[in-house]
């Protein structure tokens, strides 16, 4: 695998950009993507918004320093993409972020490109009751198995603040999953 | 509060407390829940492998429509330039306008801006910026609160009112 700074060079050369780009959008497609996913939860958003990561990413690249991880870096924009995509999406149709949460776990049940069982849609409604924060934090640590290190790096804020949200979000998905 | 008694013969290994947190932190969040594994999601067959070609086709075409802005450039500094003259010229005899400055921008515009546009700051980053002691509450709040119903409020729910240290806002 290419080296990042050797890659983020690349892509900044206009000679070698588009080769470069490919070669990014390779390695970074799926990660991305189930990341998007677990936000926005139906394939046509993620896809949406993982397109607009990338377009981002590619019109932005000569404005990265380097003073963060590439891959972290991008996190940040498809994290900030998805969240404004849903705002968007809440505004547009005139309703609150709750009741589109609600919508979007309505619309799961019958999407054909969701096969999960009733359990791991139960666990989707758990999480959709977490503040933002443990909703991102517990996505990373759980399903996307990122590191401390690397979600602090991603969401810019400590390893312990990490820790104790996502301790917490996993007490309140218990807790709900144990009710309901 | 003293942090440990005067007589208190016990100790603790070196470096014990400024351990702790991150020890314990670390068993808590160490805990794996029982939950399952997978989220469940599935995407069309075939989706990753023509990704690369469909961002590529949409960032060609943004770039396309910059093309005859660019072709056309001679003419628009031509026009400027005209612009330029027929402003110097008559702009000076004329009352001048009043530039627009922040105070104008309509606050719609300016949340219609912040909403639509993603923007990398931080929480901590805005809160920053933000001078705290200009801020009323109901700069925050939509509701504005009716004072007796907060004392009501407070008094029903607080054991020791005096916890609350108000004597500064009275």
């Amino acid at each position: 695998m290419i080296a990042e700074a050797e890659l983020v060079n690349q892509l900044k050369d206009s000679d070698t950009q588009s080769k470069a780009f490919e070669v990014l959008v390779n390695t970074y497609k799926k990660r991305l993507y189930w990341h998007i996913r677990s936000l926005v939860l139906n394939h046509d958003d993620a896809d949406d918004v993982l397109q607009n990561t990338f377009i981002k990413v590619f019109r932005n690249i000569k404005g990265f320093k380097g003073e963060s991880k590439l891959y972290s870096w991008m996190y940040r924009i498809a994290t900030n993409e998805a969240l404004s995509h849903l705002k968007k999406k809440s505004k547009k149709q005139g309703i609150s972020d709750a009741e589109l949460q609600r919508q979007l776990l309505e619309n799961l049940e019958a999407d054909v490109y969701f096969e999960g069982d009733e359990i791991q849609l139960k666990l989707q409604k758990a999480i959709a009751t977490l503040p933002e924060k443990q909703k991102l934090v517990f996505n990373m640590k759980y399903f996307r198995e990122l590191k401390y290190q690397e979600i602090s790096e991603i969401l810019e804020t400590s390893v312990g603040g990490l820790k104790a949200s996502y301790h917490l979000a996993t007490k309140k998905i218990e807790a709900y999953l144990k009710d309901n | 509060m003293k942090e440990q008694d005067k007589n208190n013969p016990f100790k603790t290994p070196e470096g014990y407390f400024e351990s702790f947190t991150d020890g314990l932190m670390n068993r808590l969040s160490e805990e794996r829940p029982s939950l399952p594994e997978s989220e469940g999601f599935d995407l069309p067959d075939g989706y990753f492998e023509t990704l690369h070609e469909k961002i590529l086709h949409k960032i060609e075409a943004k770039e396309t429509k910059i093309i005859p802005l660019n072709s056309n450039k001679k003419y628009y500094y031509a026009a400027a330039s005209i612009a330029a003259i027929v402003l110097l010229v008559f702009g000076l005899n004329w009352n001048t306008p009043e530039t627009l400055n922040f105070d104008e921008l309509a606050e719609a515009d300016i949340e219609s801006y912040f909403e639509s546009n993603t923007y990398d700051l931080s929480a901590y980053e805005i809160a920053e910026v933000i001078p705290l002691y200009e801020l009323e509450i109901n700069d925050i709040l939509t509701n504005r609160f009716n004072e007796d119903n907060v004392v009501d409020y407070l008094d029903a729910n607080i054991d020791d009112f005096n916890e609350l240290n108000l004597e500064d806002y009275e």
